[in-house]
């Protein structure tokens, strides 16, 4: 009796309406994201050795792309295939900025999430009228549109052969080669900072909440007064600047460009991260990120077994929780938080 | 006069591949309401056992329609292992393409430890050449151009005139009601499952009749059915027919015109403009359902 009456209507002093139900106070979420990021900057001084660091570097840009596609995806409920193509577009936007028009790399960096961004409100144009199914084709098609241009352009994309040499970042005369992958650590991270700070900001505002309500019931938010046509374009550019410039960091670290980043066994990866992690959640995609990275790393001796081991794995969660790691940390922690409530 | 004979024989050959494909994908939309991301894995599992078939010793007549009916088999455990658990679930569309990839990921690479990453070949339903209007093309190909009507026509009965095959379109087009008058609506989804495998597990043997086979040779392909699916409308069956054909003439012309590089990228655009135009693809009826 009184929890259905508490999930209906939560308990509130009356001072201030409920934001939410079942939202975390944004004091809460912020001490929590402050601990976990900083315990993240604290790392490099644990692991001293270039290739976790190289592992970590890799899990930040993925986290970065993931948890961005969990926008667009997750909260928008846009089923957009293309977000791989938004990453690509950085990587080859950032190559052919800094070694074609040799723009300063900072800047190039900074102009690959614009690009992204005009990209993405480019591919919203025909998906404004689909619904589900058809959003996934056209926004795959777009993908792949992408990927077929960059190979018949081979003159200046390299085509299948990809981009060599590209210029990396720098930091005044630090040199970033020799210093252990340090200072890429902390760009890196400093990149995953400003994009889940952002990515939360947005999903908590009002429009992130407007674009929630489209999700789940698009004709009564329409009739609200919520535009479909400038919340999804809204959603999907917000989604894209920050995957662009980890696409360019990508292309900065690795300092070459290939069409691989369009290809599908990148986007299933990617894609594993924000199924497993927990659509709508944006943590859970970062976490999922960690998880599923370390795994494959920590598999690599298993040549062909390694893919097959996480395709199982993959299936085995998405079976078993629907809503992924996040849907599961909320099940524990809700298991352990209603133990210590309970009166004694 | 060689030009549009290449374009037509070209058309034709490809076009029956593609149908072959997108007819499965359609069918599975249609029934279960799902996308099958491992629809392209389908038609390399096919390809190879059929060759594996054929290098114990069998003759391809008994091979071929043996790997068919695996094939079946391997789309209905695929159903019952990440499609099933999963109806009704809010997500289903999104959680289905990820199981379907992850399912088409552990295929592949499976195929690739037990039969290694070297290209092989099966034997062509029809050896020799033969010219006509002036282009040189192989029997191979005449045949899968013959056959693949033939086929098609053969399912179009199926669905039309069996009673398996009505029941299959009642629960394309109600569900609910098709449990109300006692379908056994999850063994439908099965064999919906069923016949797409097979008949990609068949568009695999064809092809590896003409081509090298390898543990990535149905990437390309199922993408081209997608392209056909949207094209022709996602909800039908005659829908994805047409477009494949249409879609093999055009890809045929336009590799011939414009080269072989442009040729993904003209397809692509020819989409996007399309679904900017109509949505539901240019064959189809505004409802859900098989004909």
């Amino acid at each position: 009796m009184t929890d259905t009456a508490t999930l209906i209507a939560p308990r509130s002093t009356g001072a201030a309406p409920p934001v939410a139900p079942g939202r975390t106070p944004w004091k809460h979420e912020a001490a929590g994201f402050v601990l976990g990021f900083a315990c993240l900057a604290l790392l490099p001084l644990i692991f001293g050795d270039t290739y976790a660091r190289h592992v970590l570097i890799m899990v930040f840009i993925y986290a970065v792309v993931a948890s961005n596609w969990d926008l667009s995806l997750g909260y928008g409920g846009v089923f957009n295939f293309g977000h791989l193509a938004l990453f690509g577009i950085g990587v080859y936007a950032y190559s052919l900025l800094t070694k074609l028009a040799e723009l300063d790399p900072w800047i190039a960096l900074f102009a690959s999430g614009v690009i992204a961004t005009l990209a993405a409100i480019l591919v919203t144009i025909p998906i404004l009228r689909l619904k589900g199914i058809y959003i996934i084709l056209v926004t795959f098609g777009f993908a792949q549109l992408v990927m077929q241009v960059i190979i018949s352009q081979s003159d200046i994309t390299g085509g299948t052969q990809g981009l060599v040499r590209i210029p990396g970042l720098y930091l005044f005369d630090h040199n970033m080669v020799r210093d252990g992958k340090f200072a890429y650590f902390y760009i890196a991270l400093a990149l995953l900072v400003a994009s889940t700070l952002f990515l939360r900001v947005f999903v908590r505002s009002r429009t992130g909440a407007s674009v929630v309500a489209l999700r789940d019931n698009e004709e009564y938010a329409i009739s609200r007064g919520v535009s479909i046509v400038r919340q999804r374009m809204l959603t999907l550019a917000a989604s894209a600047f920050f995957t662009g410039m980890a696409g360019a960091f990508y292309a900065a670290y690795q300092r070459n460009a290939s069409v691989d980043v369009f290809g599908m066994s990148l986007a299933t990866i990617i894609l594993s991260m924000v199924l497993l992690g927990g659509t709508g959640t944006i943590y859970g995609a970062i976490i999922a990120s960690f998880v599923l990275t370390i795994f494959a790393e920590w598999m690599a001796d298993f040549g062909a077994w390694r893919p097959m081991i996480t395709a199982v794995l993959i299936i085995g969660v998405m079976l078993a929780y629907p809503s992924g790691l996040a849907g599961m940390i909320k099940a524990a922690w809700g298991g352990v938080a209603g133990r210590l409530k309970r009166p004694a | 006069m060689s030009a549009l004979a290449e374009i037509l024989f070209g058309g034709l050959f490809q076009g029956s591949l593609y149908a072959m494909m997108a007819v499965g994908l359609a069918l599975v939309w249609t029934t279960i309401g799902v996308f099958n991301f491992s629809h392209g894995v389908f038609m390399m599992l096919g390809a190879y056992i059929a060759w594996q078939l054929v290098e114990l010793g069998l003759p391809a007549a008994v091979a071929f329609p043996i790997a068919v009916i695996v094939m079946a088999g391997v789309g209905w455990i695929l159903q019952a292992s990440v499609v099933r658990p999963l109806i009704g679930r809010p997500n289903i569309v999104l959680v289905v393409v990820i199981t379907t990839l992850a399912a088409g990921s552990l295929i592949e690479n499976g195929a690739l430890t037990l039969w290694g990453p070297r290209s092989k070949q099966i034997p062509a339903l029809i050896e020799g050449n033969t010219t006509i209007g002036g282009v040189g093309v192989s029997l191979h190909q005449i045949a899968i151009i013959v056959i693949t009507p033939l086929i098609l026509a053969a399912l179009w009965m199926f669905l039309n005139r069996t009673r398996l095959g009505l029941a299959l379109r009642a629960v394309a087009q109600n569900e609910d009601a098709s449990h109300l008058v006692g379908l056994n609506v999850t063994a439908l989804y099965g064999l919906a499952f069923a016949i797409a495998a097979s008949l990609a597990g068949l568009a695999g043997i064809f092809m590896g009749g003409y081509r090298f086979m390898s543990p990535v040779m149905g990437a390309d392909p199922l993408l081209k059915a997608l392209i056909v699916v949207v094209f022709g409308g996602i909800s039908s069956i005659s829908g994805p027919i047409f477009a494949a054909y249409l879609i093999g003439f055009f890809e045929a012309a336009c590799s011939y015109y414009f080269g072989l590089y442009w040729t993904p990228a003209l397809l692509f655009g020819v989409l996007i403009l399309t679904l900017m135009v109509r949505p539901e693809g240019i064959f189809a009826s505004r409802s859900r359902g098989l004909a």
